[in-house]
């Protein structure tokens, strides 16, 4: 195996795995925002701040500012 | 970091399973020979449950965390009510609890669905404890 081949295989196969954290944080989002009884419909983009802490845009244009307080609450500001 | 996922509805259903191990330890005296010989019904595995519910994938993380903060929330309207300082009904109190087991439900019945009939099963076992003061009162 060449030394391209190998981070190029790595990239691949970690891909697939990326893809399906960015799914499940997006659909993780989605069910939170709709707990707070937010309009919403479904997270379509997800911007990480930091651990727990993100921006949510979803698919009706709201944006969401996504994060747990120092009180450990989970917190939905609108953006 | 450290996150308690799901602790407060997992201590609501251990609390549940605490009072009703205690009650199963400890029979009314008022108990008479023919309810005793009543077989009883199954009792629910609360622990089990307080564990699947503390597992499951079918809930996110951040998904896990708010609903620990409604419970606690909902939890807290109880001790006020409890302690005279809601002006509210046990009837009253019913609506939210019963829109947070929807919420609860309608999360893990995709996914999860035998920890949703699990927790379904639970529903009016967990509302006889909120809505028993003393019961209440030994889960918290």
């Amino acid at each position: 195996m060449s030394k391209q081949t190998l981070p190029i295989l790595i990239a691949i196969l970690a891909a697939p795995a990326l893809a399906a954290d960015d799914a499940a944080t997006r659909k993780d989002l989605t069910s939170v925002i709709a707990l707070q009884g937010l309009p919403c419909g479904e997270v379509v983009r997800v911007e990480t701040q930091g651990e727990n802490d993100h921006i949510a845009t979803c698919k009706d244009k709201h944006r969401y500012h996504i994060f747990i307080n120092s009180a450990g609450r989970v917190v939905v500001e609108k953006q | 970091m450290r996150i308690l996922a799901f602790a407060s509805l997992a201590v609501l259903v251990a609390g549940c399973g605490a009072v009703e191990r205690a009650s199963a330890a400890n029979p009314p005296e008022s108990m008479t020979v023919a309810q005793a010989a009543v077989p009883a019904a199954p009792p629910l595995d609360l622990g089990s449950l307080e564990t699947r519910l503390r597992e499951t994938s079918a809930i996110g993380l951040m998904t896990k965390l708010t609903l620990r903060n409604q419970v606690d929330d909902l939890l807290n309207q109880f001790r006020a009510f409890y302690a005279g300082r809601l002006e509210t009904t046990l009837a009253e109190l019913r609506h939210p609890f019963n829109l947070l087991m929807l919420k609860v439900l309608s999360l893990l019945q995709d996914k999860d669905p035998a920890l949703a009939a699990a927790l379904a099963a639970s529903r009016e076992a967990i509302w006889a404890i909120l809505s028993d003061r003393a019961k209440f009162a030994a889960m918290s």
